[in-house]
């Protein structure tokens, strides 16, 4: 019935699982039984041998792991986990190598409780070097059953010597390294903070974890710290100022892309990052993202240059509202007649903007977005950095509302990189928090040079003739452009009129720009001084003036005559002059003119 | 309805029941869980709370559970192991849906005093179904390809659920148990080898479908010193502690490294280490000595079952207990990458610890079987 060789085949079923109950068969499946258990058996032992030999494997392990085998090399010891903590850790210095973060030598002290003879009078030795200690706490640990237990973390050389003259036995020292902030909240976003283990958890210290562990040396920023804490004091006061919620701060080297001095409020101490509440550790200028407003015509009329869509010449009819499927665009202060493309930057007439935004197109000023970095998430060196977001489906609304800075939202640092990229010649540069060797040249070319030229008399005529005079500082050939934008509400449907996030962008000399200053207030309340107003051209505008005028002195930039014929001659812009606005015309509908 | 047919199966009487339960098992198990709660008596520094007593409790409803499923007749286990596969696949399926609607990762279900997973649940349901299918295929049945096609699916569907969750280990765990049943019931080789080399040529597949947290794991598995502080900072500490144990270990709640926190999960994944820790190599493997010991005896009930459906239960809860206990201490030791898999016994975790129990439930029911013969 069954062939020997096929009954081999066939018999590998019954494993040793052996002998089938239900068969009564004793005849030719009775052979075929037999020879199935043998050849079961053979599985079984195959099981059963890869259980030993997995076995023996592991054990073979555990010698080896547990040092027992005679030459292993390398051998970890006891005193290794101590050392993983208590690495060494480099400083970080400023761009003119001035100390921001280092680390101090302390000593923690430590008890053996079982060795304490007398708990309460040790503890009130100790309470008595060291009150900041509660005398009933330390007795608590003294007499606890503990090995080991830490009486105070970080002690001074000063305490060190008190308790050691104590003399008490079971009370050790054990050497720790604190990571210090000199600056405290100064640079509390872009050095981040360090945890109990001195591991980095934010900013530059997350970023550089590795760097500063492994390498020698410090690590030295792209930060002045002589312009951060300006941009920070003038941000601090306009904050207070205004009652706002928020702010951000960036001072860009324009021809180098090096962040000089970047600030987000509300800030923290790193050196007591667990003090403060959570919402204090986001970086708005790196990780937040908002719809930055009418600063996104700059990059509209770029973009219609560079596409030869159109010139500074060009006509668009700004009369009536435009239509756009079930949209209407309108201007916040119409000007209701034909506008050209400079008197569009001048009057931030949102219709002009989506008239030649449509002659751009979707595709174009997608890759021109793209192009300057401002639809993907910056490159600046702290972790907390924010995907822009962006319309999944890119239409020709889109197109019309991203045109003046609705529907794409980025990152400050990044709308600063796109812009300085506007104005440097032509370069984008990343910007970068570490220094940048001046003489090797970085960055991709994203508009021409002549577009640049351009853009530079558009900004200084919208400083000089249009919202953004108080940003102006005498002497320093300002240029830059205010930029409103109405805060989302809360169920993000819709925007809040009277919520504003209000920003300047402003550079200088316009000459030939050096350094590019961005001061976003999130939600300033007006004052009385602002005649009511809380838009940018109010609110950033004058911090940004206040921070320009501090930091040129600084940095050594001369004062230009601005009356200079020559000058005058380079920066005019036919039909450009036509209209002077003052801020005691505020009838004429101001709140608005930010857009 | 089959609370009537568990009536017509015949339940051991108590006086029947305790003489013929296999007693060298259960002091085996008894053993082993004892160090287990030793270890977390240590690993809490000296208190029951917040491990040791918990799991006490949850030990003790598990042995109840234990023998309350030896003194069933295997006979209905095998005759619901399709119904009890299906239920655990529905709620696997479910627990997959409401873990998608509420946004989280609700892996288990609430039975009030405690929660179960569906994918240990699984564990068990398809040890069963498996050991039915095969015990029903006649031998040459089993050489046609065409009958393996059935419980490939039971296996691989089930575990691509668990997987997708993300839990890799235990789909891994289902895997094995698979495979080895497989093998077992007399699968060709070459198939395996196949199957072997198929599932290398998709591994660069695999690794893009990883989390970066897997690829991280087997990268610093790979090197660990690359990394010390972050992915590799456990197994570091594992290996230290480990060989700071030493031949004799430190002494009972003397492990340093253990109890000033250098050693993570101390009281779950890593409690092998603990152990080593404070009492050394001997210790250690006087542990594995044990689970030896276990196993052979395990094997011993299997070899000795006139039961084809009980022989492959006794040895699919063999192979689970083998892959627990190999991959968690090699694990530690730096062998395989770290995946979350429990010491059986020893590790706190109420899940884990039912799901053994009820399996050497199903396996001392298996070594019953033979005097339920003897006595109808």
């Amino acid at each position: 019935m069954y062939l020997p060789l096929s009954s081999n085949k066939h018999s590998f079923c019954d494993l040793a699982l052996g002998i089938s109950s239900s068969s009564s068969q004793k005849t030719a499946l009775g052979e075929k039984y037999t020879h199935s258990m043998g050849m079961g058996r053979q599985r079984l032992i195959i099981v059963g041998s890869f259980f030993c030999i997995f076995f023996l494997l592991i054990a073979l392990r555990l010698i080896e792991v547990m040092g027992l085998s005679p030459n292993m090399e390398g051998k970890l010891k006891l005193d290794d986990s101590m050392k993983i903590l208590s690495c060494k850790r480099n400083d970080i210095v400023d761009r003119n190598g001035i100390l921001l973060a280092t680390n101090l030598k302390t000593e923690s002290l430590f008890a053996v409780p079982h060795q304490i003879k007398n708990p309460e009078g040790i503890a009130q030795k100790i309470v008595e070097v060291l009150p900041h200690l509660k005398f009933e706490e330390v007795l608590k640990k003294l007499r606890s059953d503990k090995k080991f237990i830490w009486i105070a973390r970080n002690l001074s050389p000063h305490d060190q010597a008190r308790i050691h003259r104590l003399g008490v036995p079971g009370l050790n020292f054990h050497k720790e390294e604190k990571r210090v902030y000199p600056h405290g909240a100064l640079l509390s976003h872009v050095l981040g903070f360090t945890d109990v283990d001195n591991q980095g958890i934010g900013g530059i210290e997350h970023q550089f974890n590795e760097a500063l562990v492994q390498s020698e040396g410090s690590l030295q920023l792209s930060i002045d710290l002589r312009i951060q804490h300006i941009l920070h004091d003038e941000i601090s006061k306009g904050i207070e100022n205004f009652q706002a919620k928020g702010g951000t701060g960036i001072v860009l080297d324009v021809k180098t892309g090096e962040v000089l001095a970047m600030v987000s409020f509300p800030d923290f101490d790193p050196n007591f990052p667990k003090k403060m509440p959570p919402e204090n550790l986001f970086n708005r200028s790196t990780l937040g993202v908002y719809e930055m407003g009418s600063a996104f015509k700059l990059l509209t009329v770029a973009m219609a240059l560079e596409n030869k869509t159109a010139t500074l010449q060009s006509q668009y009819d700004a009369s009536q509202p435009l239509k756009v499927a079930r949209f209407r665009i309108k201007d916040f202060k119409p000007k209701n007649r034909v506008l050209s493309v400079i008197e569009m930057v001048q009057y931030s007439s949102n219709i002009a903007c989506a008239k030649m935004a449509l002659e751009i197109g979707v595709k174009r000023q997608k890759m021109f977005l793209e192009k300057l970095g401002l639809l993907r998430a910056p490159k600046i060196e702290v972790p907390e950095v924010g995907k822009p977001m962006m319309p999944q489906d890119w239409r020709d609304i889109n197109l019309i509302t991203i045109s003046y800075g609705y529907g794409v939202s980025v990152s400050p640092i990044a709308l600063a990189g796109a812009l300085s990229s506007l104005i440097n010649g032509g370069i984008l540069r990343e910007p970068t928090l570490s220094k940048v060797d001046p003489t090797i040249e970085r960055g991709v070319r994203v508009v021409s040079a002549e577009t640049s030229r351009t853009m530079q008399k558009l900004l200084r005529l919208v400083l000089t003739h249009g919202t953004a005079k108080k940003g102006n500082v005498p002497g320093l050939m300002v240029g830059g452009k205010t930029s409103t934008a109405e805060v989302l509400l809360a169920n993000g449907k819709g925007y809040n009129r009277e919520q504003n996030l209000s920003t300047f962008v402003g550079a200088f000399p316009m000459t030939d720009p050096q350094f590019l200053v961005m001061i976003m207030i999130d939600r300033p309340i007006a004052t009385k001084e602002t005649y009511g107003y809380s838009t940018g051209g109010w609110t950033s505008a004058p911090i940004a003036g206040n921070v320009m005028g501090r930091m040129a002195p600084l940095l050594g930039v001369k004062p230009i005559n601005e009356q200079d014929p020559k000058i005058q001659a380079a920066f005019y812009l036919p039909g450009g002059h036509n209209e002077e606005k003052t801020p005691s015309q505020k009838t004429e509908g101001f709140r608005n003119a930010g857009y | 309805m089959f609370l009537r047919e568990l009536e017509n199966y015949k339940i051991f009487k108590a006086g029947a029941l305790l003489k013929n339960l296999r007693w060298s098992i259960i002091l085996l198990i008894f053993i082993i869980s004892g160090i287990g709660f030793m270890m977390l008596y240590s690993a809490a520094n000296g208190h029951m709370m917040p491990w040791a007593l918990p799991q006490m409790m949850r030990f003790l409803v598990g042995v109840i559970l234990m023998i309350g499923i030896a003194s069933i007749n295997l006979r209905f286990w095998r005759h619901v192991a399709y119904l009890f596969y299906g239920c655990s696949f529905l709620l696997l399926i479910a627990v997959e849906i409401i873990g998608n609607i509420g946004m989280g990762a609700q892996r288990w279900i609430n039975l009030g005093f405690f929660n179960i997973q569906p994918s240990e649940l699984m564990k068990i349901a398809l040890i069963l179904v498996l050991a039915r299918y095969f015990s029903a295929l006649k031998p040459e049945e089993i050489q046609n390809p065409k009958f393996l096609i059935l419980p490939l699916l039971m296996i691989l569907m089930p575990a691509m659920l668990v997987a997708k969750q993300p839990d890799l280990g235990t789909a891994l765990l289902l895997i094995m148990i698979g495979a080895g049943i497989l093998f077992s019931a007399g699968v060709k080789v070459r198939y395996f080898i196949a199957l072997g080399i198929t599932s290398l040529c998709c591994l660069p597949l695999v690794w893009c479908f990883l989390k970066s947290y897997q690829k991280s794991r087997i990268l610093i598995f790979l090197n660990p010193e690359k990394d010390p502080l972050k992915s590799g900072y456990h197994i570091l500490q594992s290996k230290i502690a480990l060989g700071s144990g030493g031949l004799f270990g430190k002494g009972f709640q003397e492990g340093t490294q253990s109890h000033l926190n250098f050693l993570p999960e101390k009281q779950t994944d890593f409690i092998f280490t603990m152990f080593s820790e404070e009492f050394g190599f001997f210790g250690a493997t006087s542990l594995l000595g044990l689970y030896f010991l276990l196993m052979a005896l395990s094997l011993r009930v299997g070899l000795e079952s006139r039961d084809r459906f009980g022989k492959f239960v006794v040895l699919g809860v063999l192979i689970t207990v083998f892959v627990y206990v190999f991959i968690n201490t090699s694990m530690v030791m730096g062998l395989v990458p770290v995946v979350g898999v429990p010491l059986p016994f020893v590790s706190y975790g109420g899940t884990a610890l039912l799901t053994l129990l009820m399996s050497f439930g199903f396996l001392l029911g298996v070594d019953l079987q033979k005097y339920r013969k003897s006595s109808s």
